[in-house]
């Protein structure tokens, strides 16, 4: 990292920048509220919020305000260090992680060299407050909803990591700008469609999205690892997993599907390229949602250890050969 | 309290000292089961004893009814399973009908086993729905009640409920239906046989539910006929036992259908007899539609006040659930004696509690789903 | 081999199952908009009781006879009568149910030898106690109910001169209009 962010008009720009990103996290959180409500509405043949402004747009504001005026009950017997720091373990990495992404061409508010290294270890915290969150609850249903998560999300890194490796490979860079430009003619989905079907589903599983939503099984452990927590900390555990969900799939936008990168006969500027992808990759999350039941943990398991790293491995040995012989 | 039930096994509550510990899924739980209270000595995930505690339902059905004269007691019969409330009303009604011995028109006899049927249908589809939503998908419960919303349209129009009936009465039934009724019954009839292709491909293909089903929960048919084990439960062993083929009641001898059995014993071989049984009953209602006589649906001569002579009477009906008895002795007056209900949860509940030893905590909640516990039918 | 076919065919069965929920992503919701659509009630829609205004007799027509008490499996039904001056039958002066123990079951309405009970159409009673689902029926029938009776004595009083016949004679007692 150099140092020329220390230089006076460039760290104000910074700052900013990063005031413009914590904005958009809650903005887009109550964006995805609203839309998962809609869409899972729609896909089950009835409305959704429709009173709450129009088309019940202001549903989110709503249960915002709602969230923030309820009482924070901290049940007797937690271990407060860990019931209190938790949230904000959770919360925090992401909203890191959404900072080093390239929006558009000059839209990036730093360009590391290692930045998918940096996302991937930023992740890693993520489900360390989880299990602060389920352990400290002092209770059995959030503590079994916890070390599912940790398990899980331990389990699913691996193949997420694993699938991005050959873009690296094609791309010859970890930096997240650079791996965009070399999708100028080509996106990577095409020439990686496995790794991209690898990706995504592994990015489902890490985000506890359904089908692997099980350290929230709602009609087992009654709310898992947060089931002791209300008001703005849920809130934030809430908000955590919605910016994750979009930080992974603003990694699959510009890994493997071109980023900003948009047909160049059209008027549009890049970051409406971006965040299209990415909001169309979000839709089909929510559409893997509200389609299938849940898989059961240790088959949740068995098929990251069993199906996704061994298929992972062999299309990044079969990604590596196939460059050596090509280039 | 201890006088009276006696001392309760101790349980320790820090600890067992072993890797061991105890859970109470419920009574108060998201899963559709109603007020039922599992206790789980687990280790990890792994169930070592299960013990269904129930009574939290109990709503003190038998002693009303000896507290009211028999024709007080029909609104109490559809409530004891409010899934099946058409199917139970009727029995009481024919179960009375039985121990009178009124005879019932043939028009009524026909209106009976067509809403009979719709009701079973009804039944399975909130089944469908809740079993799916346990299991984690929550549109099927939608697509489901959709379906549902058509039955209970066609039969609030002809008995103004919905839910719990008070539609038969001792020799019939209260109101008539009319040619719309047909002409609703058999467009839903299509409709739910246009549906079920969506059902299989969205359910019953899912490789993801069929991991969840295939396998899992195992009620072998010795265990299932130790506890007394009725209904789709009991198809789903592999044994063919449907009181409407092996006690006829009413007209069912005259209709032509199957019975779905599925030989394995699992969660998707009763999951595969109730979507067979909706088939089944589809076929009743076209053949029982196509025979449907004009004519009185009620007998000629009324009596207002019903004082059976003394003695009992058992009659039994095939609920959406299993084998439902109504026991009914008679002293004479207006009041019955003892009026005892045998409910097919109770006996699939309690094999459910023997079958869950060695099954992982996710699994619990689908096996109990697949059975299709009703509650308040468990403690009446 | 066999474990891809079986993953293929997996993928497969995911695929057709996604297909399921995109085709009625674009079908129409039935949501019925409640409070801006109202539902359409059948006939046979089952409210609360409420006595019949016959429009023969311009009143009810309860007798006190107590069936309707005596068969409610609730209790809920309370009745009071007493015998209007000249007239052979009883009349109702108190009827009350109270709602929140009715059940539906419809076995007064069945009972009643005069057909004066019939289901109301109110879905939309909502209040905070529950005294205050404590209905009394002869509320819309208070105002007219002095009259109603003047003209059935009168009526009475004319049936029973024996001099007078033809429409007087047929008229009697004012009796159940259906």
């Amino acid at each position: 990292m150099t140092l020329h962010a220390l230089w006076p008009h460039t760290a104000l720009m910074t700052v900013l920048a990063g005031a413009v990103l914590m904005a958009y996290v809650a903005f887009n959180g109550m964006l995805l509220v609203w839309l998962e409500r809609k869409v899972s509405a729609r896909f089950q043949r009835r409305l959704g919020p429709t009173e709450v402004g129009w088309a019940g747009l202001l549903q989110s504001a709503a249960d915002v305000i709602k969230l923030l005026a309820k009482q924070l009950i901290t049940p007797r017997h937690v271990d407060r260090p860990l019931y209190h720091v938790a949230p904000v373990l959770v919360f925090v990495p992401v909203l890191a992680g959404i900072s080093l992404f390239p929006f558009d061409r000059h839209l990036q508010l730093h360009d590391f060299n290692i930045g998918l290294v940096l996302l991937f270890a930023l992740a890693g915290l993520g489900f360390l407050g989880i299990f602060m969150a389920g352990w400290g609850s002092n209770n059995k249903y959030a503590l079994l909803g916890a070390m599912r998560a940790v398990a899980q999300n331990i389990a699913y890194e691996i193949p997420l990591i694993l699938a991005t490796l050959p873009v690296v490979l094609l791309a010859r860079t970890m930096s997240l700008r650079e791996v965009v430009e070399a999708q100028q003619q080509l996106w990577f989905v095409v020439q990686q469609p496995v790794a991209f079907a690898i990706y995504f589903i592994a990015a489902v599983a890490e985000t506890n999205r359904a089908p692997f939503d099980i350290p929230e099984a709602e009609s087992e452990l009654v709310a898992g690892f947060h089931t002791e927590y209300s008001g703005m900390r849920f809130a934030f555990f809430f908000l955590a997993e919605y910016t994750n969900m979009t930080i992974v799939c603003m990694i699959a936008a510009t890994l493997f599907l071109g980023g900003y990168i948009g047909p160049s006969w059209l008027p549009v500027p890049g970051w409406v390229w971006f965040f299209g992808k990415v909001y169309l990759l979000l839709l089909v999350m929510m559409w893997l949602r509200w389609t299938f039941p849940r898989l059961r943990f240790d088959q949740l398991m068995s098929f990251a250890w069993g199906v996704l790293i061994p298929l992972a491995i062999v299309n990044l040995l079969l990604t590596a050969v196939a460059i050596k012989v090509w280039r | 309290m201890a006088e009276i039930w006696g001392e309760p096994a101790p349980r320790p509550l820090a600890g067992n000292g072993d890797d061991t510990y105890y859970l109470n899924m419920g009574p108060q739980h998201p899963s559709m089961h109603g007020v039922l209270r599992l206790l789980l000595h687990l280790r990890g995930e792994e169930i070592l004893e299960a013990e269904p505690v129930i009574g939290y339902a109990h709503r003190a059905h038998e002693k009303m009814a000896e507290n009211r004269n028999y024709l007080m007691f029909l609104p109490n019969s559809s409530r004891v399973d409010y899934l099946s409330g058409m199917i139970y009303n009727l029995a009481y009604c024919q179960a009375m009908e039985r121990l009178l011995g009124i005879e019932v028109p043939e028009r009524a006899e026909h209106i009976r086993v067509i809403v009979s049927e719709l009701n079973r249908i009804s039944s399975h589809l909130l089944w469908f729905g809740t079993f799916l939503l346990d299991l984690g998908g929550v549109t099927p419960f939608l697509y489901a009640f959709d379906d549902r919303e058509e039955i209970l349209t066609i039969l609030e129009r002809v008995t103004g409920s919905r839910l719990t009936y008070s539609y038969g009465r001792f020799g019939g039934v209260t109101q008539d239906v009319d040619a719309l009724f047909v002409e609703q019954t058999l467009a839903f009839v299509a409709r739910l046989r246009g549906r079920m292709p969506d059902y299989h491909a969205l359910v019953s293909d899912n490789v993801i539910f069929r991991h969840r089903c295939e396998g899992v929960g195992l009620i072998d048919q010795a265990t299932a006929l130790r506890y007394g084990v009725t209904g789709p439960c009991l198809r789903a062993c592999g044994v063919p036992y449907d009181l409407r083929r092996a006690e006829p009641y009413g007209i069912y001898s005259r209709f032509s259908f199957e019975i779905p059995t599925q030989p394995a014993g699992d969660i998707f071989a009763r999951y595969l007899v109730r979507l067979a049984e909706m088939e089944q009953s589809c076929r009743i209602i076209e053949q029982a539609v196509a025979a449907l006589p004009a004519g009185p649906i009620m007998p000629e001569k009324q009596k207002k006040r019903f004082k059976p002579e003394v003695g009992e009477s058992y009659f039994a009906v095939e609920s959406a659930r299993g084998h439902f008895g109504i026991y009914i002795v008679s002293d004479g007056s207006e009041l019955p004696l003892r009026l005892k209900l045998r409910t097919p949860s109770f006996a699939n509940l309690s094999a459910v509690g023997a079958v869950l030893k060695g099954t992982m905590i996710a699994d619990t909640v689908a096996i109990l789903g697949s059975v299709d516990v009703v509650l308040p039918e468990v403690d009446r | 081999m066999s474990v891809l076919v079986r993953l293929l065919r997996g993928v497969w069965s995911l695929t057709l199952g996604l297909g399921v929920t995109l085709k009625n992503l674009f079908r129409r919701p039935v949501t019925q908009t409640y409070p801006h659509q109202k539902p359409e009630l059948s006939a046979a829609f089952r409210s609360a009781i409420a006595l019949v205004d016959f429009p023969a007799s311009g009143s009810h027509d309860c007798v006190a006879c107590m069936q309707c008490v005596n068969i409610c499996p609730s209790f809920c039904i309370k009745v009071e009568g007493d015998k209007p001056e000249g007239l052979k039958r009883k009349r109702a002066t108190v009827f009350e149910v109270d709602y929140a123990l009715c059940s539906l079951c419809g076995l007064c309405i069945d009972v009643c030898p005069t057909s004066t009970l019939k289901y109301s159409k109110t879905y939309d009673d909502v209040g905070y106690r529950r005294d205050q689902f404590v209905y009394d029926l002869l509320t819309p029938f208070r105002a007219g109910e002095a009259a109603w009776r003047e003209r059935a004595r009168v009526a009475a009083v004319e049936a029973a001169q024996p001099a007078s016949a033809g429409p007087a004679a047929a008229a009697g007692e004012p009796e159940v209009g259906r």
